[in-house]
């Protein structure tokens, strides 16, 4: 049985908001939450922008060393830890790249989410296997219901 | 000795604990040496090839190590170190894509205000729009995107139109329509009004064309210029594209 990744949907609206914003560029963030041995609940995000340089944040994203820290303090800060990252592949499929391959770190959960035309399609949760040879895919799934207008 | 601390998501590999005592007179050799303490980091501090990976990133008392004297930065025994992970990651997108709505966008824009300007004859205005183009130029973006990023947009009313497109040509085009308007602008304010209206409606003709029938007359110059190998012009049309026509989304 594969290992579970939840969100609450009010986490899930937020991380929406901002990916669709983001679009045509890839949008990414911090996942805050709690970690157990094996399962991770995330409850709250946080929105960063995107690093990259411009004419190429169509299919990239950075948050740099600073980013990371200053979100380690504000999880802190909201009794959370950071547990993951989420991004958006703009009309591309929400499946790890080879990139995203050569800079993940375990443990993390990464969350990838598909933005077709600007709206958000659909998101699925990652985590690197430990040898970095490719990932394992979470059961992913909203709690609560989404209180969005479409 | 010089403690490390390890980030949440490698915590795994020192059985949990967040400081790890090291030895080294260097960042490298402490490194080394922390990675000979628990292997199982190695393959995640470094590639195949040794090199430290992208991601890892030392702070030494708070200060980024690559802005002291990178791996080579000497270490005291009371130093403590901080591996700080930065986080990047994209898709396979493999070309370059181009918001079709932020061109048009900043086409209706030129025209409105140059049409503004020539009906309430103020040469200033014409200048205010080739500034705006000058700067989208060398910001190599349309110089009215602001306008569509932080407001049309926002509010729904002008919806994104991303198409596999080269930003190049359009971005020359921006270039030429700057560059006539400025001479417009100058032959206005010498007195020359024919000459400086004439180059005026130039601009907003060809914009209108772009807008309306999805022709960028100066992005057809550029490809021309592209098969001529002048040096900069580097980008083909994408496939099954006539230089210059709108592509097919």
């Amino acid at each position: 049985m594969s290992a579970q990744t939840t969100i609450t949907a009010v986490a899930y609206l937020a991380l929406s908001a901002h990916l669709e914003a983001a679009y045509p560029h890839e949008g990414a963030g911090l996942l805050l939450g709690k970690a157990d041995r094996i399962d991770r609940a995330i409850t709250s995000v946080l929105t960063l922008p995107n690093r990259w340089d411009d004419a190429e944040q169509y299919h990239r994203f950075l948050l740099t060393p600073q980013d990371m820290l200053a979100g380690e303090h504000e999880a802190a800060r909201r009794g959370l830890d950071v547990i993951g990252i989420f991004h958006s592949h703009p009309d591309h499929p929400a499946e790890p790249s080879g990139f995203d391959r050569d800079w993940a770190l375990p443990w993390y959960v990464y969350t990838i989410s598909r933005v077709s035309d600007g709206r958000l399609d659909h998101t699925r949760a990652w985590r690197l296997r430990d040898d970095r040879t490719g990932y394992t895919e979470d059961t992913f799934s909203i709690i609560g219901q989404p209180q969005r207008t479409p | 000795m010089t403690t490390i601390r390890i980030p949440t998501p490698l915590r795994q590999y020192t059985a949990g604990q967040a400081e790890i005592a090291v030895a080294g007179t260097n960042v490298s050799t402490a490194l080394d040496d922390l990675a000979g303490q628990y292997p199982g980091l190695r393959g995640h501090l470094y590639t195949e090839q040794g090199q430290l990976r992208g991601f890892v990133n030392i702070f030494l008392n708070d200060e980024d190590v690559r802005y002291l004297q990178g791996a080579a930065t000497p270490i005291a025994d009371t130093d403590r170190l901080v591996i700080v992970p930065s986080i990047a990651g994209g898709s396979d997108a493999p070309l370059v894509k181009v918001d079709h709505a932020a061109l048009r966008v900043n086409q209706a824009t030129i025209i409105t205000l140059a049409v503004l300007g020539f009906v309430v004859n103020a040469p200033w205005l014409v200048a205010l729009v080739a500034a705006v183009m000058t700067i989208g130029t060398l910001l190599q973006r349309p110089g009215f995107k602001p306008l569509y990023a932080s407001v049309l947009k926002p509010l729904g009313w002008v919806k994104p139109d991303v198409i596999a497109d080269n930003a190049e040509p359009h971005v020359f085009a921006q270039g030429l329509g700057a560059a006539f308007l400025w001479g417009a602008t100058i032959a206005l304010f010498a007195g020359a009004g024919v000459l400086g209206w004439a180059l005026t409606w130039l601009v907003i003709a060809l914009a209108a064309l772009n807008l309306f029938a999805g022709f960028c007359a100066g992005c057809f110059v550029y490809y021309w210029l592209a098969r001529l190998k002048a040096p900069g012009f580097l980008k083909t049309p994408p496939a099954g594209t006539f230089p210059g026509l709108r592509p097919r989304g």
